[in-house]
C-alpha cells in the first residue's frame, strides 16, 4: 500500500457531506442550456433521458463505490498504479488530471460566455477569469475542508429554484409533452447527451479515502441521496422547460433556464436572471475547487507538490488558455468534445476499472493462497 | 498569515473593480420603454422609440426618436447619434409592430427582439391597426406618456382577460410552434386616443385578418381558462315572452365574474373531428327589468339561449379562422400530441386545419345575480 493517502485525522469528513459534495460538484453550468442539447435528439421525451441518464449515474455510483471499497484508504490515482502497475497507472492517473483540467475549464469559461452575454457585454472575459480564479485561489489553498465547506454552502443556493420555477407554470402546455415515448433511440441519444451536464459525481473516486472509516459505509447512502436531489432539480426543470416552450423554439434557446428566469418579475426585482447569473459564482465555486482539488490530488501522486504552488502554476495556465477558447462556436466545440470525454470517463471507464480490479484482487488472494 | 491578509487585499480590489465593470447612471441614459417597428421599404424597417430620461432636476422627460435601417441595431446606432444619452432597451415594455409589417411577416422582428438577452420576456407584444410610427410619435392632449399610456392599456386588459396574453415569450412559442397560429392585440388610434379594438390574427408569421367586438372574448374562451371574465350577450326575448309582454326581441344581458373551464378531445384522427366542451359558471349582472330571475325555469331559459349564442359565436369564430387558414385556437397542438410528431407537421396541418370539424359542447351555468330582483 505504498500508495495510501496519509490523509491527518483531522482532514477526514463525515460521511453525510457527500451529500452537499455531490450536489455542489453536479450542478454547474450546464444546468443553464442542457435542455435544448437534449431535446435535438429526443424531442419531447427529454424528460425521460433525464430519467436514463441519472438510473445509468446510480449504478456507475454503485460500482465506484464497489472498486473503492476494495482498496481502502486508495483514490482513484492510486488504484490505477496498483492495477495498471507504475507505467500504464501513471498515465491513466496523467489522463484523469487532464480530465479533471477540462472540466474545470469547461465550468469557468461556460460561466464568463453566460455572463458576457447576459450581464456585461462590454467586460473583457480575462478580467472575470481573474476574478473566478483568484476567488478559488483564496479557498484551495485554505485546504479540503474550506473546498467541503464551500459545497456544503452552496447547497443553500440552489434551493431557492425550485419555488422560482413556480410561477413559469402559469404557462405551461401540457400537450407540449405528449406524445411520450415516441422514439426510443432518441431517447437514449439524448441520454447520451446529458453527459455533460450530470458529471460531476466521479469526485467520489477523489474524496473516498477522507471520509472518516467509520462511516465509509453510509457513504454510498449518502451519494446516492445526492443523484436523488439533483435528478429532482433536473427533472423538475426539463419538465417546466418542455412545457413552457414550444418545440421549434426550445431549439432556438441557448440557455432555456435562464430565458424562463427572464419572465419572472417582482416589484422589487425586474430582472431576477441577472441576480441569479451573478449568484451562479457560488454555485459553480464548489464545481471548480472540487476540479482543482482533484487535479491537485492526481499531480501530488506523482509529485511531492505543494497545495500552494500547485494552485498558482494550475490557474496560470487556465488562464493561458482562455486566451485561446473566446467565440460561442469554439466553446460550443469544446463542450462537445467535454460531453464525449465525460461520457468515457464518467460513465464507462468506472466498469472497466472494475472489472480489472476484480482480476487483480482474485490474483492476488489466490498467490497469497498458495505461498 | 500576512501573505494571506495581502492576498484578501487583492481580491477586494478586484471585487470592487469588478462591481464598477460597467456602470449604466441614470441621468445619462435613456430607457426605451416603448418601441415601433414599421416597414419602409422591401428589407428596411423605421423604429420608432418613445424614450424616457431622468434629468439632474429628477423630471422624467419623454422624447420620440425614428429612424429606418437594415436592422433595429442600426437603427439604435443612428437614434444614438441624435441623442446625448446612451439608449438601453432593459426597461422596454412593449413592442408594436406596424399592420404592413405584420402582413408582411414578424418572424424578423421577434427574433431580433428575441435574440438581445435586454430585453425582458414579459414585454408584450400587439399590432397596430395602420402604421406603429405616427401613433407614437403624435402629442395626445390626454396621455403625457404614451410609452406608459399602451403598457397599462395592454398590462390590465391582459390580466383582465379581455384580450390573449401576448408576452414576448408567448408570441415566440406561438409563432415558432408549427400547430398553432399567433393572435395579438390589435392597437388603434382613434383622433386623440389610443384604444384595442381587437385581435389581429396570423397564418404563419403573416397577419392574414382581425377579430372585432366580442369576438376576442370567445378566444379566450376556448384557449384559456377564464378566472374573471365578463361578457354582454344578446338573446332573443322569444322563449320568455310568456312571462312578461314588456320583453323585448332582442335581450341584452351581462354576465360576469365568469370561470370557464375547457377540454379539447380529438374523436377522429381522419376527418379530423374534435370535441370542445366549454363549462362556463357566471353571475347576472345586468338584465332587462321586467324578468326577476327568481324563477327557476327563467334562469334555466336564460341558461340554455346563453348557450345557444356562444355556440353560435364560437362556430362563426372557427370557421372564420378556417377561411383564413389560421388556427389561432391551437387545435394543431391536440392533434399533434394524439397523432404523434411523425404523422403530421405544419404543411400536413396547414392543410387539414380549414377540413376540420369541431364539436363545441357548451355549458352555461348562472350562478347567481347581483342584490336585487
Amino acid at each position: 500500500m505504498s500508495q495510501a493517502i496519509q490523509s491527518k485525522q483531522y482532514e477526514k469528513i463525515n460521511a453525510f457531506l457527500v451529500f452537499f459534495i455531490i450536489c455542489g460538484c453536479q450542478i454547474g453550468v450546464g444546468i443553464h442550456g442542457f435542455q435544448r442539447v437534449i431535446y435535438k435528439d429526443a424531442k419531447q421525451d427529454a424528460w425521460l433521458s433525464v430519467v436514463l441518464s441519472f438510473i445509468l449515474a446510480h449504478i456507475v455510483v454503485f460500482v465506484m463505490f464497489k472498486t473503492l471499497e476494495k482498496f481502502d484508504n486508495l483514490d482513484i490515482y492510486g488504484i490505477q498504479r496498483e492495477v495498471f502497475g507504475k507505467i500504464l497507472g501513471s498515465f491513466l492517473n496523467f489522463v484523469y488530471v487532464i480530465y479533471c483540467t477540462f472540466a474545470f475549464f469547461a465550468v469557468l469559461k461556460n460561466y464568463i460566455e453566460v455572463v458576457n452575454t447576459w450581464v456585461f457585454p462590454y467586460v473583457n472575459p480575462q478580467f472575470i477569469a481573474i476574478a473566478i480564479l483568484l476567488l478559488i485561489v483564496y479557498a484551495v489553498t485554505a485546504g479540503f475542508r474550506v473546498v467541503i465547506g464551500i459545497s456544503f454552502f452552496s447547497f443553500f443556493f440552489l434551493l431557492w429554484i425550485p419555488p422560482l420555477l413556480i410561477y413559469p407554470l402559469y404557462f405551461t402546455n401540457i400537450n407540449y409533452l405528449l406524445p411520450i415515448m415516441e422514439d426510443i433511440i432518441g431517447i437514449l441519444k439524448g441520454a447520451y447527451s446529458m453527459s455533460f451536464t450530470i458529471v460531476g459525481f466521479e469526485i467520489l473516486n477523489i474524496v473516498y479515502p477522507y471520509i472518516k472509516d467509520k462511516e465509509k459505509k453510509s457513504a454510498e447512502k449518502y451519494a446516492h441521496f445526492g443523484l436523488l436531489f439533483t435528478f429532482f432539480i433536473y427533472i423538475i426543470i426539463m419538465l417546466i422547460t418542455l412545457m413552457y416552450f414550444s418545440g421549434p423554439q426550445l431549439e432556438r434557446v441557448i440557455w432555456a433556464t435562464l430565458t424562463i428566469f427572464n419572465l419572472i418579475e417582482f416589484p422589487f426585482v425586474e430582472r431576477i436572471e441577472i441576480i441569479t447569473i451573478c449568484a451562479w459564482l457560488l454555485i459553480i465555486l464548489p464545481n471548480l475547487c472540487l476540479y482543482l482539488w482533484a487535479a491537485y490530488r492526481g499531480v501530488s501522486s506523482v509529485y511531492n507538490l505543494e497545495i500552494k504552488r500547485f494552485t498558482w502554476i494550475f490557474i496560470s495556465i487556465i488562464f493561458i488558455i482562455t486566451f485561446f477558447i473566446k467565440t460561442r462556436t469554439q466553446i460550443n466545440t469544446m463542450n462537445n468534445y467535454f460531453g464525449k470525454i465525460a461520457f468515457i470517463v464518467v460513465f464507462i471507464y468506472p466498469f472497466i476499472l472494475f472489472i480489472f480490479a476484480s482480476i487483480k484482487k482474485r490474483r492476488k488472494k489466490g498467490t497469497g493462497d498458495t505461498s | 498569515m500576512i501573505k494571506r491578509r495581502v492576498l484578501l487585499y487583492y481580491l477586494c480590489i478586484f471585487l470592487l473593480l469588478f462591481g464598477c465593470a460597467d456602470p449604466k447612471i441614470l441621468e445619462r441614459i435613456s430607457l426605451a420603454v416603448l418601441i415601433g417597428y414599421d416597414v419602409e421599404s422591401a428589407d428596411k424597417v423605421t423604429a420608432t422609440v418613445a424614450l424616457r430620461s431622468v434629468n439632474q432636476e429628477l423630471q422624467s422627460i419623454v422624447s420620440i426618436a425614428s429612424q429606418t435601417d437594415e436592422t433595429s441595431k442600426g437603427t439604435r446606432i443612428k437614434a444614438s447619434l441624435d441623442s446625448t444619452k446612451k439608449i438601453v432597451a432593459g426597461q422596454a415594455r412593449v413592442i408594436l409592430l406596424g399592420s404592413k409589417l405584420a402582413e408582411a411577416g414578424i418572424t424578423q422582428a421577434l427574433h431580433t427582439t428575441k435574440m438581445n438577452s435586454e430585453m425582458s420576456s414579459g414585454l408584450y407584444f400587439a399590432i397596430v391597426d395602420g402604421e406603429a410610427g405616427p401613433l407614437i410619435e403624435r402629442k395626445y392632449e390626454n396621455i403625457s406618456d404614451i410609452g406608459q399610456h399602451i403598457f397599462y392599456l395592454l398590462e390590465h386588459n391582459i390580466e383582465e382577460q379581455y384580450t390573449v396574453s401576448s408576452t414576448l415569450h408567448e408570441t415566440v412559442r406561438d409563432s415558432y410552434s408549427p400547430f398553432i397560429d399567433l393572435a395579438l392585440p390589435l392597437i388603434v388610434q382613434d383622433e386623440d386616443d389610443v384604444h384595442i379594438s381587437g385581435l389581429a390574427i396570423f397564418n404563419g408569421d403573416k397577419m392574414v385578418g382581425k377579430l372585432v367586438g366580442n369576438e376576442p372574448f370567445y378566444v379566450v374562451l376556448v384557449k384559456e381558462k377564464y378566472n374573471a371574465g365578463s361578457i354582454q350577450v344578446i338573446i332573443p326575448g322569444a322563449p320568455l315572452k310568456k312571462l312578461s309582454n314588456d320583453i323585448p326581441d332582442q335581450l341584452a344581458i351581462a354576465i360576469d365574474s365568469i370561470f370557464s373551464n375547457r377540454k379539447v378531445k380529438l374523436v377522429n384522427k381522419d376527418t379530423p373531428e374534435f370535441e370542445l366542451d366549454i363549462k362556463v359558471e357566471g353571475r347576472v349582472l345586468e338584465i332587462h327589468s321586467s324578468i326577476t330571475t327568481e324563477d327557476f325555469n327563467v334562469m334555466e331559459i336564460l341558461e340554455k339561449e346563453v348557450e345557444k349564442e356562444f355556440k353560435k359565436e364560437i362556430d362563426k369564430i372557427i370557421k372564420k379562422t378556417q377561411e383564413l387558414n389560421s388556427d389561432i385556437l391551437g387545435f394543431g397542438e391536440v392533434y399533434k400530441a394524439n397523432v404523434g410528431t411523425k404523422n403530421v407537421d405544419k404543411k400536413k396541418w396547414k392543410e387539414l386545419y380549414p377540413k376540420i370539424k369541431v364539436n363545441a359542447n357548451i355549458t352555461v351555468e348562472l350562478l347567481r345575480n347581483g342584490v336585487f330582483d
